[in-house]
């Protein structure tokens, strides 16, 4: 019974993505399947060098690196909107599976959660 | 034809009066509990939290979200969590966290209670459906 979280939220305008972050990690914690979607502008949490001091933000990448720690099980990033945003193999974190079939990766859970 | 009940847990991110979650949610769970269904739980999350302040004072002619929800929540004893770590951001105190932070007062709206993310992943577990109510971010 695996649950998806979709983040379709840049990573600094909104406290959503966080916040949806920290469900993945709460259900990873309590050994429930979770996975996450990156799509849309959401894509830019997986930019590599983000550089948030000057908004007083600290980056996201730290927080996403600890996905696989807390057992989350797989990071999706939408291949379209990646290519839209220009991530590729240089500047993209690691750990990321690309996705050109969202279809396919929806039918694969249980739950598909929206961050708000 | 009666349909086979179904148990829900409700989340709601969205705030009231920045957004329609809220009220969204209090119409679909009233005509939950009116169809024989069951609410098992009702969970504010991020800027959902806000419907639990206890001082949100809007003018007389409108609509008092926060007092609309906690009298169904009594009425049909419904248990509602407010995210801790939503809620401290954002300053939705119970007695306990201000205690525990030194603040000048708490503002908790019964029956609303704060715990963890913990009760929303029981709600995956447990209900057979999880709603959520998202604001327009």
């Amino acid at each position: 019974m695996s649950t998806l979280i979709v983040i379709d939220q840049p990573p600094y305008g909104s406290w959503a993505g966080r916040e949806a972050l920290d469900m993945v990690f709460s259900l990873a914690a309590f050994d429930q399947p979770a996975a996450l979607l990156f799509t849309g502008a959401g894509v830019n949490w997986l930019r590599q060098q983000q550089a948030p001091d000057a908004i007083g933000q600290k980056s996201v990448e730290k927080n996403l690196s600890a996905a696989p720690v807390f057992g989350v099980e797989e990071i999706f990033a939408d291949q379209a909107s990646c290519q839209r945003f220009d991530l590729g193999p240089d500047n993209l974190v690691s750990g990321v599976t690309l996705a050109a079939n969202l279809q396919a990766v929806l039918n694969a859970h249980r739950h598909v959660t929206f961050a708000g | 034809m009666t349909p086979t009940p179904l148990s829900y847990t409700l989340v709601i991110t969205g705030a009231p009066w920045s957004s329609q979650a809220p009220q969204s949610a209090l119409a679909f769970a009233r005509e939950l509990v009116t169809a024989g269904h069951r609410v098992d739980r009702v969970f504010l999350y991020g800027e959902g939290v806000l419907l639990a302040s206890a001082l949100a004072s809007p003018p007389s002619d409108e609509v008092h979200w926060p007092r609309q929800w906690a009298g169904f929540l009594t009425e049909h004893s419904v248990p509602a969590t407010v995210c801790i770590a939503s809620a401290l951001r954002r300053g939705i105190i119970d007695d306990t966290e201000q205690a525990r932070y030194e603040l000048p007062a708490s503002n908790l709206l019964a029956p609303f209670e704060v715990a963890g993310l913990g009760d929303w992943v029981e709600g995956n577990l447990k209900s057979d459906r999880i709603i959520y109510f998202h604001g327009s971010n």
